[in-house]
């Protein structure tokens, strides 16, 4: 005998353009399937091509519990995508942003080394995190920094950005056509050294050195906030 | 009044800083200033050849640093330029025979007996550079229009900076025609890297390999437009700041002139 009070192991809500079904992961799968089935069988043709989320009550570790549900569900109601409900922000960032965007970034984490003026040929500079430099970098100059290097003005001598072997690390200059560029690990020789009308930046792109137009790629304007870095 | 010390400098060999302290130290004598050209190349000696003084050499600036002779022993004057005077460098020591400390010494002597004293200083960034711009007041950087002159001019810049000496720029050897065609830096170009106070700007010409050979200052022929320059260079030190700098190849001429403010022509 089916106890009518027992909670339903399986709810089904519409969500925007799909269902999200809710389902408590630790009834016997048969079980959970046979419920599915009557409650597909209630959408009739609206399940044809649905987006499906199945969300285990917030638990991880039931992918493969997952996996066979939606492939049920495809074959025998020919839903569409099936998949996991998205991950939330982890608790850790979603702390660090509250705090940017409430202390109003008056408690800098950055440490960026500024310079204003001309580097010369036989001048090394190192800074422990990031370099901004308001000029220019002449061929025989070196910059190495721990963080990123920003140089507003001619970029024409050797850098190494992300030292010793951080490989996130950016490179960027307004006139960009350095000697030679390093980001981590990785070393760029021989790049194009025309003048050009854009302002261009080096990162790490699949083993590698690649250079971009900074406006076109424009790395960092899909961050969902302004980071402290 | 004291004299002002000029040390001529370059870091890089062969860009012509002899022949520029020949030339200005002969153009600022022919504007009636009493110089002193002083070559600072100890072991290596070349400006006493270029003003063709090389048989009239007896004491030269070691003897003077060793108390061996007077500065006004050591100085050759010059016949043919009145108020031009050589002190030449040893030809047998080397550069270490010379320190800062020795060189100022003397360096306060010779201010008080010229109005200019110019100083070849050797190729290099070490010990002979060292004492050349040690008492020096002021410096011209020489620099040909190639990437190494160009480079080294720039390190040499940064430790003249260093100093608290603030350099003016001399490019030398242009050759408009190179130029015109895109195959040799600009003057803007190695501006662009140096970016300091230029002194002046000196076309290549082949009156200046003559005159080296032949011990005639460069600034006595008026056929020769490297002379040319730096006789301008000369009076631009002299106090004539806002003479303009000509550009070498670039047509000054009348109905040129009158064409591009017209907008007819670039």
């Amino acid at each position: 005998m089916i106890l009518d009070d027992d909670p339903p192991a399986v709810k089904l809500k519409g969500v925007g353009d799909g269902f999200w079904i809710t389902l408590d992961p630790s009834r016997p799968e048969q079980l959970l399937k046979d419920q599915l089935v009557k409650l597909f069988e209630r959408l009739k043709h609206l399940a044809i091509n649905a987006k499906v989320v199945i969300d285990p009550g917030g638990t991880e570790g039931y992918d493969d519990l997952i996996q066979n549900l939606g492939d049920f569900l495809k074959t025998r109601f020919d839903v569409g995508i099936v998949s996991k409900p998205p991950k939330k922000r982890q608790v850790a960032v979603e702390r660090i942003r509250q705090k940017d965007l409430n202390r109003g970034w008056t408690r800098h984490r950055s440490e960026v080394l500024m310079l204003r003026g001309r580097v010369r040929s036989g001048q090394k500079i190192e800074a422990k995190n990031h370099i901004l430099i308001t000029g220019d970098v002449n061929p025989g100059a070196q910059i190495m920094a721990g963080g990123d290097i920003l140089i507003m003005g001619r970029l024409l001598g050797h850098v190494h950005a992300g030292y010793p072997d951080n490989p996130s690390a950016i490179i960027l200059a307004l006139d960009f056509r350095p000697t030679q560029v390093q980001i981590g690990e990785y070393a760029a020789t021989g790049l194009d050294d025309k003048k050009t009308d854009r302002v261009e930046f080096a990162s790490v792109i699949k083993e590698g050195i690649t250079v971009q137009d900074y406006l076109g790629a424009n790395p960092f304007g899909r961050l969902p906030w302004p980071e402290v870095v | 009044m004291e004299g002002r010390i000029i040390v001529i400098t370059s870091g890089k060999g062969g860009v012509g800083k002899t022949t520029a302290t020949a030339s200005i130290g002969a153009a600022l004598a022919l504007e009636g200033n009493r110089v002193a050209v002083v070559d600072m190349d100890i072991g290596l000696r070349n400006l006493d050849v270029v003003l063709g003084l090389e048989n009239r050499i007896v004491f030269n600036i070691v003897d003077v640093i060793n108390d061996r002779c007077t500065v006004r022993q050591a100085a050759i004057r010059d016949r043919r330029i009145e108020n031009l005077f050589l002190i030449p460098a040893s030809q047998s020591d080397n550069k270490d025979v010379l320190t800062p400390t020795g060189v100022k010494r003397i360096a306060a002597l010779l201010k008080k007996e010229f109005d200019y004293i110019i100083m070849d200083s050797p190729a290099g960034i070490e010990r002979g550079f060292e004492n050349s711009v040690t008492a020096a007041d002021e410096a011209l950087v020489i620099c040909t229009p190639d990437v190494s002159a160009v480079r080294d001019a720039d390190r040499v810049i940064g430790l003249l900076y260093a100093r608290s000496i603030t350099p003016k720029l001399v490019v030398n050897r242009i050759m408009p025609a190179m130029v015109a065609r895109g195959d040799m830096l600009s003057h803007e170009d190695v501006m662009e890297v140096l970016s300091i106070e230029l002194a002046g700007l000196v076309p290549m010409d082949d009156q200046v390999v003559i005159s080296t050979n032949t011990g005639v200052p460069l600034v006595m022929r008026n056929d020769s437009k490297a002379g040319q320059a730096f006789r301008r260079i000369a009076r631009r030190l002299n106090g004539e700041a806002d003479l303009p700098i000509e550009v070498p190849g670039a047509k000054t001429g009348l109905w040129n002139r009158f064409t591009h403010k017209f907008g007819l022509k670039k």
